[in-house]
């Protein structure tokens, strides 16, 4: 059973695909509202870029089932680990969790001028992000 | 990592009819990317570089940077899904230690690389066009024919 060692590589190069796939959506995110540079992103507040429902929907379809299974293939790897604590592996996926669907529907609350600002929407993003990246660590602690 | 290992090494007949329908189910999409590709950026090496860069004489237009990079966050996903289920078969499957590893490390470096190498020609260095082209067209080889093997153990066993 040598072989089960060749995991390892299979989840270590899961983790740089995910972080892959997070910063070309997070690139995707910034590129749709018109950020160039740092600044922009502060505008994103005060004025986030309109978009029809038909649009956000188009969006947020594959992303709920993309991101919700992607959460739960790195996760999951988290139930054989010996150095994290299967508690703090739950909340954080279950924090995880929620800023995925906070972020991905807070767009249609925008759109249906329910909230006029994109600040919710930047902090999802960023909650989803930290803890995102922190799962993967989780994971990488634990090869 | 703790993995959990059962005495019973031997597959059900059920778990064997299900490796080898996702096998086929994984070769068919790997032929299928390789055609969504070619209907993406072009059949060849003109009209790739047509797509990707533009061509004046023909008043044909780059492609969208957004496009492209769109297309690269959905490959980065399939990929993942794609390597790592035929990865993780190849291991259960075959004993060899070394080779294993060696094709394992092959299949999801360049998984990775070739999206890269993609993003890295549009934006900067247009000459790594065949270096993409090759690397992905020597990964889907790469994979196709490791599935092959692992449904060649499964079928004739």
């Amino acid at each position: 059973m040598k072989n089960l060692k060749l995991y390892n590589i299979v989840i270590g190069y899961m983790l740089i695909y995910s972080l892959l796939i997070l910063l070309s959506g997070v690139w995707l995110f910034f590129r749709s509202q018109g950020v160039e540079a740092f600044d922009d992103i502060l505008k994103i507040i005060t004025h986030p870029a309109s978009k029809s429902l038909h649009n956000i929907i188009e969006i947020l379809t594959p992303h709920i089932f993309a991101m919700g299974l992607l959460i739960f293939i790195v996760a999951h790897f988290l139930l054989f680990s010996i150095k994290i604590k299967q508690k703090q592996t739950i909340i954080v996926t279950l924090w995880l969790l929620f800023f995925m669907l906070l972020n991905n529907s807070i767009y249609i609350f925008i759109s249906i001028e329910l909230i006029s600002s994109g600040l919710i929407k930047l902090i999802s993003l960023f909650g989803f992000v930290f803890l995102f990246i922190l799962l993967l660590v989780m994971v990488w602690v634990s090869l | 990592m703790k993995f959990l290992v059962t005495k019973d090494s031997k597959l059900s007949p059920l778990l064997r009819y299900l490796i080898i329908g996702v096998l086929f189910a994984m070769i068919l999409y790997l032929f299928l990317d390789i055609l969504l590709h070619g209907y993406l950026l072009g059949f060849d090496i003109d009209s790739i570089k047509a797509t990707l860069f533009g061509d004046e004489e023909n008043f044909i237009e780059p492609i969208l940077f957004d496009t492209l990079l769109m297309q690269i966050h959905i490959n980065l996903f399939f990929s993942l899904i794609a390597i790592m289920t035929i990865s993780s078969l190849y291991i259960r499957f075959f004993n060899s230690y070394e080779r294993t590893k060696i094709f394992v490390h092959l299949m999801l470096f360049l998984g990775f690389l070739s999206p890269l190498l993609l993003l890295i020609t549009f934006l900067y260095l247009p000459w790594l066009l065949l270096g993409f082209l090759s690397i992905f067209f020597i990964l889907h080889i790469l994979t196709i024919i490791i599935s092959i093997l692992i449904l060649k153990k499964l079928i004739f066993r």
